[in-house]
Order: C-alpha cells, then sequence, then structure tokens
C-alpha cells in the first residue's frame, strides 16, 4: 500500500503523508525515493533523446516485445515441418518457408530471442564484470592494478574475432560456449575505462572525508564509486551488446553456432549454404528477413548508444583518459 | 619515452605469447587424442581401430607422450624453423596451403586499405571544408550510419544487389575458372574484376572511421596559429589547406591504418565467406567446417603476427613521420 502511494510518485499524497509526520512511513518513503534516485540517472535522459535515439528505443522495444510474445504472434512452431519446401510468402505462411518446410516468420521471431539473449548476457557479464574488476584494481592500486593494466593490455591487442573462430571451433558450438568466449574478450574495455574513472574520483574531496568518517572500502565503492561509473558502463553496455549481436550473427554464419537453436545468423547460414539460391528466387524471402532484422537491430542499438554518448559527453571526454 | 616504446614492445610480445599458448593448449585440453577416432566421418570411409599397442606407439611417434613443457618447447623449435604442421584435409603442409590462399587476403586487405584511406581522406577534407554547411551534415549521418554495418551484412547486401539482382559483378571465386588470357592485362582485369566487390565492402566498413578521424583533426588543426600564419603571408587557400593542414592532419591517419589492418583482418574471414573468395579466411572456414586442427592453428598464427606486424611497422613510420615522437 504504502509501497503503492511511494511509486506512483504524486507529491500531493506524499506531502499529505509527511505532513502527518509518521516517523516510520517518512523513513520508509525516502528509502524508497533514494533507490529511485538511483535509477533517475538512467531515466533522466530519456526526455533528452533526439529523434533518432527515440525511434531506437522504440525499434528495440518492438524486437523485445517480438521475442517476448514469439508464442502467440506465430502460428507455427519454428522447428517443425509445417509447409511445403520454399514456400513463397502467402497467406498460410506470412514470409514463406525454407527449404525443410519451416515457417521464416516465426523463425525470425523466435531468433530474435537468441540474438537478444546473447547481447545482454555478454553485455552484462563483461560490462558489469569488467567494471568492477577495474573499478577495484583502480581502487586498491599497487601490484594488483599493475598486473590487471598488463593484462587488459594484452587482451585488447588479441585479434578477437580469428580468436573467437579458433576457440568455437575447439569448444563445440553451444550458446554458452558462444557467450563464455564473448565475454573473455568484451571484459577489457569497460575495465579500462572504470579504473581510470575509478583512479580520479578517488582522489574527490568527499571520498577522502566520507574515509576520513571510518567509511569500509565496500561501502565507500557500492556508495559513491559505482553510481559514479555506472552511466558510463552503461553505454558501453549497449555497445558490447551490438558487438556481441555481430559476432554471434557472424559465428553462426560460419557455421560456429548453436545447431538447435536457430538464430538470424544461422538463417543466413542455412540460407547462403543452399546450393544455387543465388540463382533462384528463394533469397528474396530466406535470406533477406534476417539480415534485415539484423541490420535494423543494430541501427537502434546504435542510435541509442550514441544518443547517451552525447548525453553523457562531458563526463565520458574528462575521465576516459585517453 | 624509453619506458613507452619497452612497454609497447612487451605488450607485442606477451600478445605473440599468448596466441602462441592458446594454439599450442587448446587442442590438447580437449578430450581424446589424434588416434582414438571410432567413427568415420564420410560413409564408406574404413574405420581404423588401433590397438593400444598401435595406440601407443604414435603417441610416442609424434611426442605426444612427453611432458608438456617438452612438447611446447618442440612446437616453438618447429614454428621458427617455419614447420607449421601438416594439413589433414590438403595433405600437405600448412606452410603451403596458406602461401597459396595468403595473396588472394593480401590483394584485398590491401587493395581495401589503400581506397578506403585516400578516400577517407578526401571526403574528410572536403566535410572539414565546408563545416557547417548541409553537405557535411548529410555525409556525416549518412557514413555514420553506414559504418554500424557490420561488412559481412553488407558485403550480403552488395552481393544481392549486383551480382544477383544486376548480375554485374561474379558471385564466386577469385578468377573465371578455365578462362584462357590473351595476356596479363586481361588476366589482371580478369583478377580486379572478381577482387572489386570484397575490395569495396572492406573499404565501405572502414571509410568512415578515416573519415571522421580525418575531418575532426583538421578542424582542429585549423584553429592552430601557424594556419593564420600562413594565410597571413598571403599563400593561396589551397597551399594552407593541402600544405599546412592536410599535412599535419594526417599523422593520426597513419596510426589508423595499422589498426585498420588489424580489424580487416578479423572481418576479411567474413566477407571472404560472403563472395567465397579463396583468401586465407575462407580457408579458415572450411579448415573449421572440417576440424582440420593444424591449418587451423596456422591461419590463426598468420592473422595474429601479420596484426602485430603492422601495429609494429606503424610504431616506426610514425617515429619518421614526427619527429617529435623520436626513436
Amino acid at each position: 500500500m504504502i509501497k503503492d502511494i511511494a511509486t506512483s510518485g504524486n507529491a500531493g499524497i506524499l506531502s499529505f503523508i509527511q505532513a502527518l509526520n509518521i516517523n516510520r512511513i517518512n523513513q520508509i518513503i525516502s528509502s524508497i525515493a533514494r533507490k529511485f534516485s538511483k535509477f533517475s540517472t538512467i531515466a533522466k535522459p530519456f526526455s533528452r533523446f533526439s529523434i533518432e535515439g527515440k525511434i531506437g528505443i522504440f525499434g528495440v522495444i518492438c524486437i523485445i516485445l517480438m521475442a517476448v510474445f514469439a508464442p502467440m504472434i506465430t502460428i507455427y512452431p519454428p522447428q517443425k515441418i509445417t509447409g511445403d519446401s520454399l514456400e513463397p510468402p502467402g497467406p498460410g505462411h506470412i514470409l514463406g518457408t525454407d527449404e525443410l518446410g519451416m515457417d521464416i516468420w516465426s523463425q525470425i521471431c523466435y531468433g530474435a530471442r537468441m540474438s537478444l539473449t546473447i547481447g545482454l548476457a555478454v553485455a552484462f557479464a563483461a560490462g558489469f564484470g569488467g567494471g568492477a574488476l577495474g573499478i577495484l584494481a583502480g581502487y586498491m592500486g599497487g601490484h594488483i592494478d599493475q598486473g590487471l593494466m598488463r593484462v587488459i593490455d594484452v587482451t585488447m591487442a588479441l585479434p578477437s574475432f580469428p580468436l573467437l573462430i579458433v576457440i568455437s571451433a575447439f569448444l563445440g558450438p553451444s550458446i554458452f560456449n558462444v557467450i563464455f568466449v564473448l565475454v573473455l574478450f568484451s571484459w577489457a574495455k569497460p575495465a579500462r575505462i572504470a579504473r581510470s574513472q575509478t583512479l580520479s574520483l578517488k582522489k574527490n574531496n568527499y571520498i577522502i572525508a566520507a574515509r576520513n568518517y571510518g567509511a569500509k572500502p565496500f561501502y565507500l565503492l557500492w556508495r559513491h564509486i559505482f553510481p559514479e561509473v555506472m552511466p558510463v558502463l552503461l553505454v558501453l553496455v549497449i555497445g558490447i551488446s551490438s558487438h556481441a549481436i555481430i559476432a554471434e550473427a557472424g559465428l553462426a554464419f560460419l557455421g560456429l553456432g548453436d545447431p538447435t537453436s536457430k538464430s538470424w545468423g544461422m538463417m543466413l547460414n542455412h540460407a547462403t549454404g543452399f546450393r544455387s539460391i543465388y540463382f533462384t528466387p528463394y533469397w528474396q524471402w530466406w535470406l533477406l528477413p534476417p539480415l534485415f532484422m539484423l541490420i535494423f537491430l543494430l541501427l537502434c542499438l546504435a542510435f541509442i548508444s550514441r544518443d547517451m554518448e552525447r548525453i553523457l559527453d562531458p563526463k565520458l571526454k574528462i575521465k576516459k583518459g585517453f | 619515452m624509453e619506458k613507452d616504446r619497452n612497454s609497447f614492445i612487451f605488450r607485442l610480445l606477451s600478445t605473440l605469447f599468448v596466441i602462441l599458448a592458446i594454439n599450442f593448449f587448446l587442442p590438447r585440453m580437449m578430450p581424446g587424442d589424434p588416434f582414438s577416432t571410432t567413427s568415420a566421418d564420410e560413409v564408406g570411409e574404413e574405420i581404423i581401430v588401433m590397438t593400444e599397442e598401435q595406440r601407443l606407439y604414435y603417441l610416442n611417434y609424434y611426442g605426444l607422450d612427453r611432458p608438456l613443457y617438452e612438447q611446447f618447447l618442440v612446437y616453438m623449435k618447429n614454428l621458427m624453423t617455419g614447420d607449421l604442421g601438416r594439413s589433414i584435409y590438403y595433405k600437405m603442409p600448412v606452410s603451403d596451403v596458406i602461401m597459396l590462399h595468403l595473396p588472394w587476403t593480401v590483394l584485398i586487405v590491401v587493395g581495401a586499405t589503400v581506397i578506403s584511406t585516400i578516400s577517407g581522406v578526401i571526403l574528410g577534407t572536403l566535410s572539414a571544408k565546408n563545416r557547417k554547411k548541409g553537405s557535411d551534415r548529410i555525409m556525416m549521418t549518412g557514413l555514420i550510419a553506414f559504418a554500424e554495418i557490420p561488412s559481412f551484412l553488407l558485403g550480403l547486401i552488395l552481393l544481392l544487389v549486383f551480382s544477383v539482382y544486376l548480375r554485374l559483378f561474379p558471385l564466386a571465386g577469385a578468377v573465371t575458372p578455365f578462362a584462357d588470357y590473351n595476356g596479363p592485362a586481361e588476366q589482371a582485369w580478369d583478377i580486379l574484376y572478381h577482387a572489386f566487390l570484397p575490395i569495396v565492402t572492406l573499404s565501405l566498413s572502414q571509410l568512415t572511421g578515416v573519415y571522421l578521424l580525418t575531418r575532426n583533426t583538421l578542424i582542429t588543426v585549423t584553429t592552430k596559429d601557424y594556419i593564420r600564419t600562413a594565410r597571413a603571408k598571403g599563400l593561396g587557400e589551397k597551399t594552407v589547406w593541402i600544405r599546412h593542414a592536410l599535412r599535419n592532419a594526417l599523422l593520426p591517419v597513419v596510426t589508423r591504418t595499422g589498426f585498420m589492418i588489424g580489424i580487416m583482418m578479423g572481418g576479411v574471414v567474413l566477407v571472404e565467406s560472403v563472395f567465397s573468395y579463396p583468401g586465407i579466411g575462407m580457408t579458415l572456414r572450411s579448415a573449421v567446417v572440417g576440424r582440420d586442427y593444424p591449418l587451423i592453428q596456422g591461419i590463426l598464427l598468420v592473422i595474429a603476427v601479420s596484426i602485430l606486424v603492422c601495429n609494429l611497422l606503424v610504431d616506426k613510420i610514425y617515429g619518421k613521420l614526427d619527429p617529435r615522437v623520436g626513436i
């Protein structure tokens, strides 16, 4: 009940409750409000997004809805033979069927799940995992920091895509392996940026003051440093997720994706692997939809990250450290 | 400065070491060994089941029963002498297979580097000159949107439009099969004709980086005092832009070119697969599909070494071009 009132954010009710001056309610509300103010760093910039950025957000939301409600907006299951081989788009199958007679529209909808899962999983694991490592290293300094910097340097200099191909070829194709290998190659950048931000934040007076008042390292990192680093990490997370989606599509296109899954990259792989596809009209409904969806998703993500970067620009430029 | 250079060399060497280690340990971490195959890959292939004695003999023959560090030393010694092992699929030394396909990759990567650098610099200069005008805005937005499309998807689009729909360019290959040429000119034309779309794809994917870099550096450079001095001396606009502004703005472009080659060597695997272009990328794909492990490792090594060499070269050239860096 109290939560409902607080989340509605109605200033009138809030002031009314505060006027009642019930101590307990006040405490609860202020704690909830504090939790909300953490998220306001994400919510506030939305009004400042440009038109492209809003299109990007709208597009990504559409794809997310498509992935979540895939069973409801498709008639056929994606992995079952439900029609003739290579049916052109028509009333039975909206986007036609592939060479095995599977519905392409449902493959597209279910494929969105795969791309989004991999993008999000890699981005959050690499972005926040790498970020946490960077913050820790930056805060502790000394040998740990030096060692981590060496590892980051080497990781960033490695040719990531050829290595991705080789490692996933040896480890064998599965979603988990793809995610694992992608995380292995994308944690370095957020770690480096989080580290350099932490280094400059650490010298601020309010943090020194907090430490002198007896704040424990964990408290300092969680309450003072992490909220400051988070907006930048969030921009990086979007960038990493679009890289992960590209890499997954590329690996699947080469035939290194999970063969049991239907991702957009796997669809491209099947379609281009089909003998003489270019001499037949099949590519028009088999190859174009996944291609279009991938490019659409990547452009939307790019618009969002460009806008967020622009909004956070003053911070990024000063603290990025290069 | 000396310390910087040392850490740069150290970074290159440690990167090389990590790649070698991955190359060496990854196949050995996999379960089983090459001699315990129990199933045939193709129908009709004879299944050879070895007795335990035979298996041990082969393990001993290939040195796989020795301790890991000894194997690693042997591996390093072989690498130093240029021995990369034998390809299982091609039935010849890995280095020969790579040598057969590397020229094609070098052709399209070098071609794309040259084209994207030149056109990026030209477009960037035009854009910087017309700054705050409509043409600059249009060029920026267009090129930035282009840059977000990964090269292999761009390649697929180009292939569908120009080869499949318009039928202007070939669908696959690097030369016309079984062609009789009337002289080297015709042969060169045929090779260029086949390499055109892959080169355009790679250049388009790298163009935006060079363009933005040139534009932004030029805009910073033109606010410098020596540009005002040059104008005050009464030099023409052309001389000011080309001799004074562009010459200084090109320095970061040189560094960018080195990175570009690295990025392209990664992307080339996919682009070559799209165009069925017989470079090492395509070979890597078929090696992965055929589980030709020695070939996979050899190609990875070649790609990695070429990237590192490019970085080193850029560092050296940059030192020569910009005396302030100094060696």
